[in-house]
């Protein structure tokens, strides 16, 4: 939260409609994304109940378990899911792109697609991560044998919520994650959690405004909650009762039908939703580095996919080093999309500025083919003075970039009364003269910045052979057990 | 001090006080600046009657899948004289194995009576304390003085005495998977034991032994994985014993609120309990419709009156502490001039205003 | 088949099922549980409408019951090869775990209470009855546990340490009796597990198997340490008892003193059930 978005939502509380955090979209939004809105049994950690599932908004499939404490069923269910999300991930690979090969002269391609996971809310994310934790150990031989897509799939759930983590991530989306990111609404953030109630102050249905439409969505009656977890009077007053008609009635009896309906009538509204907000997502053009962070997805699934054979599931918790890795690289990812959505836009860069780490205005004095000639050779040092009104916090010596064009680079040399004297550094070409267009003119608009876009050497961890005592010494290495397999599901 | 029994009667409209529960008195910490909230758990007004009433029932509902899988694996781990509960102190804590006495104290010679059944958790406490005989017990009755009046405490806990010290433990059904469990659930599962943590070391002082021979680490037992089998993890409360002792020293003075309320205030059902009930002051955050029965009633207030708290406590901060809507708009748009105590936020303000303005008209 | 003029039609029946579904609901969550149960008849009333409409007699239970003994008999069975007092919860998985067919849960725990209004009625008319165990301090109906009457009142009083004494009783007499079955059934190892993964060193074939042997012999092993306290628990508390009770007492427990009306009324209102 900032000053910044603050007032949006101040201003979308007055305006009853949502106002804009951003005026580009800044995450991916795949052609044909799967979108999956699970429930699941109140009480139990991963229990799924339903889920409805697809890659088309007019047609989804919708799998249950009629009696969810039946471990027989919870797995027919987590096998039929299974062969759903395995042929989405195959089938979302598209053609193989053949890249330069590395450094060391390896052969290196990248799959030309990647599969994209959209739930609707953060608790989704959470109940595919426990789901993944509870099936990708499953053994498919021996008494609890079961099918052979069932540990497959519990891996690329696991991998898949371990992307969520990273930070500019288009892998897996949660849907009010990715609405937040680019609108405010006029409600809090706790109430934001809810689905209907955000996409009602985005997108208000006919005859109604943000507030109306979000007092609607919190009626449970009106507007099932969009999961995992059910509504208490739902569970209570239909689910119970037709779970006990099931377990009178049998499979294939109307009983099961009767229930399919019910969960049904709490998956649909969701379902819509969902498709509702890729629409309202696609719509927005897309930001310049989406695509790039897109290729890192591509990269990541590419290496998932590949390496899949030879891999054990993932261990039950990372080894320390592997822990300490895995921090830096989401610390430095963070970093780099916070920097590459504020150059993608201005609407981000504005908090940037109103922090004072950035600075925006005219022009007012230029000398473009300025040299600096202390040194052995002359340099091209152009000198540009900005006026501004944003409250610049930076010292001077910091060495900033154009918002435009990052690789425009320049150092500040003087800060006064609402201006800004800056002399550039690079990114102007090699000669003694300016590239043409290279060096703003008396007039032009300009930002700069302090950010950039997020180099930074890699960190030096040791090999898990040296784990420090402090973290336990070497840890063994992870095979699952037969422990593993059998572990109950509740 | 002053005696209120008779003011805080009044305000009940005659109703007879609301029972405290763990979970109430744990959510008494939760929002300590809201005077609304401390008036009527002070004087055990039946909040979620009154807002039923006003019209904004609060939205607690249970699933009875939750209740029952709650029940259930807490009758599985104290099956048997405890025997689950027993490998697992036995595994974690090292208790000995001639350790296994149980003692029920729910029911006393087939009574369920309150004073029959905290006598017996004092008398049982106390041999305890001094002899070190029992080492399990089950469904203590204790008793907290909650702004001035005593709650009667049954926990769905076991005290547990080991080695001279008392050991609170508390049996939830939310899984521990691969160590980690749900922060929120854990958090409050930790309020809670705090809460019987405190009303056990009361009776133990009450007893004249040293408080701090209840531990300040509780032991929280929960199904692991996805399995039915009880693990136990220990939890320390000392940050919400704080709290929590603040707080309830604080509601002791709820005659200072007392004070600034009209004498004839009443909170009993009728046309008036709107009115009523907006005379005491509330300080309404969102966090507030998790915890508290008024919750939804104080949104619509403050929604009404355009506060910024509606919006969400960092909100508010980030606007400098300005309470309205209004004013804050008015500000950032330059058309209301700031006092001198809000220049700076004023100017802050305008900036973000205007960044915005620049940034959606498309300059750079 | 023609329909009877003012039958609804499945279609009407389910828009009925769904107003009535709402209107529960919003009773239930504003509070009003009055109308909520009238509501829930009448829906009841409509879903079983639609399931005679639709589902004809899939609807009923299908099939009639497999004769099997009474309860009761089945639940001295039980009892009898577990040796000490015993929860329904036991009971009834040492029923399914040794012998065909199951007890419902359900139909045990109101076995006491028929039990004893038979006795009170016809004393000894029964060769034996499904009685309370008592504890040792009020002698009272400890909470929730099945004996038999046959059994030496000691067998029946509960003390500290005889929840205890008792489960590692149950657990040699189980270990033992499964010895001498052969191949054990799976509910039957489920419950051998149960038994091992609480006592020390019963736990010691490869995971998910228990050794009936070492199950008995570490029970027993732990059994040695506590035998002699519990016992003279029992012993002085079975003496209070043939001393101070009646015979229905000795099998059913003393009654509760007779509490004041104000006491016992919502003495229940502080239960924290509804804590998690």
């Amino acid at each position: 939260m900032s000053a910044l978005s603050s007032l949006a939502r101040l201003e979308a509380a007055a305006a009853g409609v949502a106002q804009p955090l951003a005026t580009v979209r800044h995450c991916h939004v795949s052609d044909r994304p799967l979108v999956l809105v699970p429930l699941k049994l109140a009480g139990e950690a991963a229990a799924p109940l339903a889920v409805m599932v697809g890659g088309e908004p007019d047609d989804p499939t919708t799998l249950i378990v009629p009696q969810p404490r039946n471990r027989d069923l919870r797995f027919a269910f987590a096998s039929a899911l299974a062969k759903i999300v395995l042929n989405h991930i195959e089938a979302g690979r598209g053609a193989v792109e053949e890249l330069p090969p590395g450094k060391d002269g390896e052969e290196r391609i990248r799959y030309g697609d990647a599969p994209q996971l959209l739930v609707p809310n953060l608790g989704g994310v959470a109940f595919l991560r426990l789901l993944g934790r509870s099936t990708r150990f499953r053994s498919t031989e021996g008494p609890y044998a079961v099918d052979a897509a069932v540990p497959v799939f519990g891996r690329w759930l696991t991998w898949f919520a371990d992307r969520h983590d990273h930070p500019g991530s288009s892998l897996m989306g949660a849907m009010t994650q990715l609405l937040r990111l680019h609108w405010a609404t006029g409600q809090s953030s706790l109430e934001d959690g809810n689905l209907a109630a955000l996409l009602g102050w985005i997108d208000p249905p006919d005859g109604l405004d943000g507030p109306a439409a979000a007092a609607r969505a919190e009626d449970p009656v009106v507007s099932p909650p969009a999961g995992p977890a059910t509504d208490p009077t739902f569970d209570n007053e239909v689910l119970a009762p037709a779970i006990a008609a099931y377990d009178r009635s049998g499979p294939g009896s109307a009983a099961e039908e009767r229930l399919r309906a019910a969960l049904t009538s709490q998956l649909a509204p969701t379902w819509d939703l969902m498709w509702r907000a890729v629409g309202l997502l696609r719509a927005l053009p897309e930001g310049a580095s989406v695509r790039g962070r897109w290729e890192r997805d591509r990269d990541a699934f590419t290496y998932y996919h590949q390496t899949f054979g030879e891999a054990y599931p993932q261990p039950r918790r990372d080894p320390p080093v592997r822990a300490a890795r895995r921090l830096h690289d989401l610390e430095r990812a963070q970093d780099a999309y916070d920097a590459q959505r504020a150059f993608d836009d201005p609407l981000v860069m504005a908090e940037h500025r109103l922090a004072g780490q950035a600075f925006g205005g005219v022009v007012t004095d230029c000398d473009p083919t300025r040299l600096d000639e202390t040194g052995k050779r002359p340099k091209l040092r152009p000198h540009l003075r900005v006026s501004t009104a944003d409250p610049v916090r930076l010292d001077v010596g910091t060495t900033v970039c154009s918002a435009a064009r990052p690789a425009l680079k320049g150092r500040i040399v003087e800060l006064g009364d609402g201006g800004v004297l800056l002399e550039l550094t690079g990114g102007m070409g090699r000669k003694l003269t300016p590239e043409p267009g290279a060096v703003p003119r008396v007039g032009d608009r300009v930002c700069f910045t302090s950010l950039t876009d997020g180099s930074f050497g890699a960190a030096k961890f040791p090999d898990r052979e040296n784990t420090p005592w402090t973290h336990g010494g070497p840890p063994e290495e992870y095979a699952p057990t037969e422990d593993d397999a059998d572990e109950d599901w509740s | 001090m002053i005696d209120t029994a008779p003011d805080l009667e009044r305000l009940r409209g005659g109703a007879p006080p609301r029972n405290h529960d763990a979970r109430t008195i744990a959510a008494l910490t939760s929002n300590p600046g809201c005077a609304r909230r401390g008036v009527l758990d002070a004087a055990g007004v039946d909040k979620d009657a009154v807002a039923r009433e006003l019209g904004f029932p609060a939205p607690f509902g249970q699933s009875q899948f939750a209740i029952t899988r709650g029940n259930a694996f807490e009758a599985q781990v104290k099956a048997d004289g405890g025997a689950e509960l027993l490998a697992l102190l036995r595994d974690h804590l090292g208790l000995d194995v001639p350790e296994v006495a149980y003692d029920d104290l729910e029911v006393v010679a087939g009574d369920e009576g309150r004073e029959l059944r905290h006598s017996r958790t004092r008398r049982l406490i106390a041999r305890a304390l001094e002899t070190g005989a029992g080492t399990l017990f089950d469904h203590p009755l204790l008793r907290l003085e909650i702004a001035g009046s005593p709650a009667y405490l049954e926990p769905d806990v076991i005290a547990f005495q080991l080695a001279g010290r008392l050991h609170v433990i508390e049996i939830k059904s939310f899984a521990v998977v691969d160590g980690q469990a749900e922060p929120e659930q854990v958090a409050a599962a930790a309020r809670q034991a705090a809460v019987y943590v405190l009303a056990l070391r009361r009776l133990v002082a009450e007893l004249g032994h040293d408080p701090e021979r209840v531990s300040h680490e509780v032991i929280l037992v929960c199904p692991e994985n996805f399995s039915n089998r009880p693990t136990a993890t220990p939890i320390d409360v000392r940050p919400q014993l704080a709290v929590l002792g603040r707080q309830l020293a604080r509601l002791t003075r709820v005659d200072e609120l007392l004070a600034e309320l009209p004498d004839d205030l009443t909170f009993e059902p009728g046309a008036t309990l709107a009115a009523s009930v907006r005379t005491v002051k509330a300080r309404y955050a969102p966090e507030c419709i998790s915890g508290c029965e008024m919750a939804l009633f104080c949104r619509d207030e403050a929604r009404a009156c355009g506060e910024t708290g509606a919006l969400g406590r960092s909100v508010r901060d980030d606007l400098g502490g300005i309470d309205t809507i209004g004013t804050a708009l008015a500000l950032a748009d330059g058309s209301l001039a700031p006092s001198d105590d809000l220049a700076e936020t004023a100017e802050q303000l305008r900036a973000a205003s205007r960044l915005r303005a620049e940034a959606l008209r498309g300059g750079v | 088949m023609s329909r009877a003029p003012g039958v609804p039609t499945p279609d009407e029946l389910e828009t009925r099922i769904t107003e009535l579904r709402a209107a529960v609901r919003r009773a239930m969550a504003t509070g009003d549980r009055g109308t909520a149960r009238e509501l829930r008849a009448e829906l009841r009333a409509a879903e079983r409408a639609w399931d005679d409409a639709v589902l004809g007699d899939d609807a009923h239970e299908r099939g009639g019951r497999r004769a099997s003994p009474p309860v009761r008999e089945r639940a001295h069975q039980a009892l009898t090869l577990l040796g000490a007092p015993a929860a329904p919860k036991l009971v009834s998985s040492v029923y399914a775990a040794f012998f065909p067919g199951e007890i419902p849960g359900a139909r045990l725990s109101s076995l006491r209470r028929d039990e004893e209004r038979s006795f009170r009625a016809a004393p000894y008319t029964r060769p034996y009855y499904l009685c309370a165990a008592l504890t040792a301090d009020a002698l009272a109906p400890a909470r929730g546990l099945l004996a038999v009457s046959t059994w030496p009142l000691e067998q029946r009083i509960v003390g500290p340490l005889s929840l205890r004494t008792d489960f590692l009783t149950a657990a040699i007499r189980l270990a033992e009796h499964t010895a001498g079955l052969g191949t054990p059934s799976p509910e039957t190892r489920r419950l051998l597990r149960r038994f091992a993964y609480a006592i020390p060193g019963a736990m010691t074939g490869t995971a998910g198997t228990v050794d009936p042997a070492a199950l008995a012999e570490g029970a027993r092993a732990e059994l040695d340490v506590h035998r002699e306290t519990d016992r003279r628990h029992r012993e002085s508390a079975a003496r209070r008892a043939r001393d101070r009770l009646h015979d229905a007492e000795r099998l059913f427990g003393r009654r509760p003193r007779p509490v004041r009306g104000i006491a016992a009324k919502g003495k229940r209102a502080t239960k924290g059930k509804t804590d998690r």
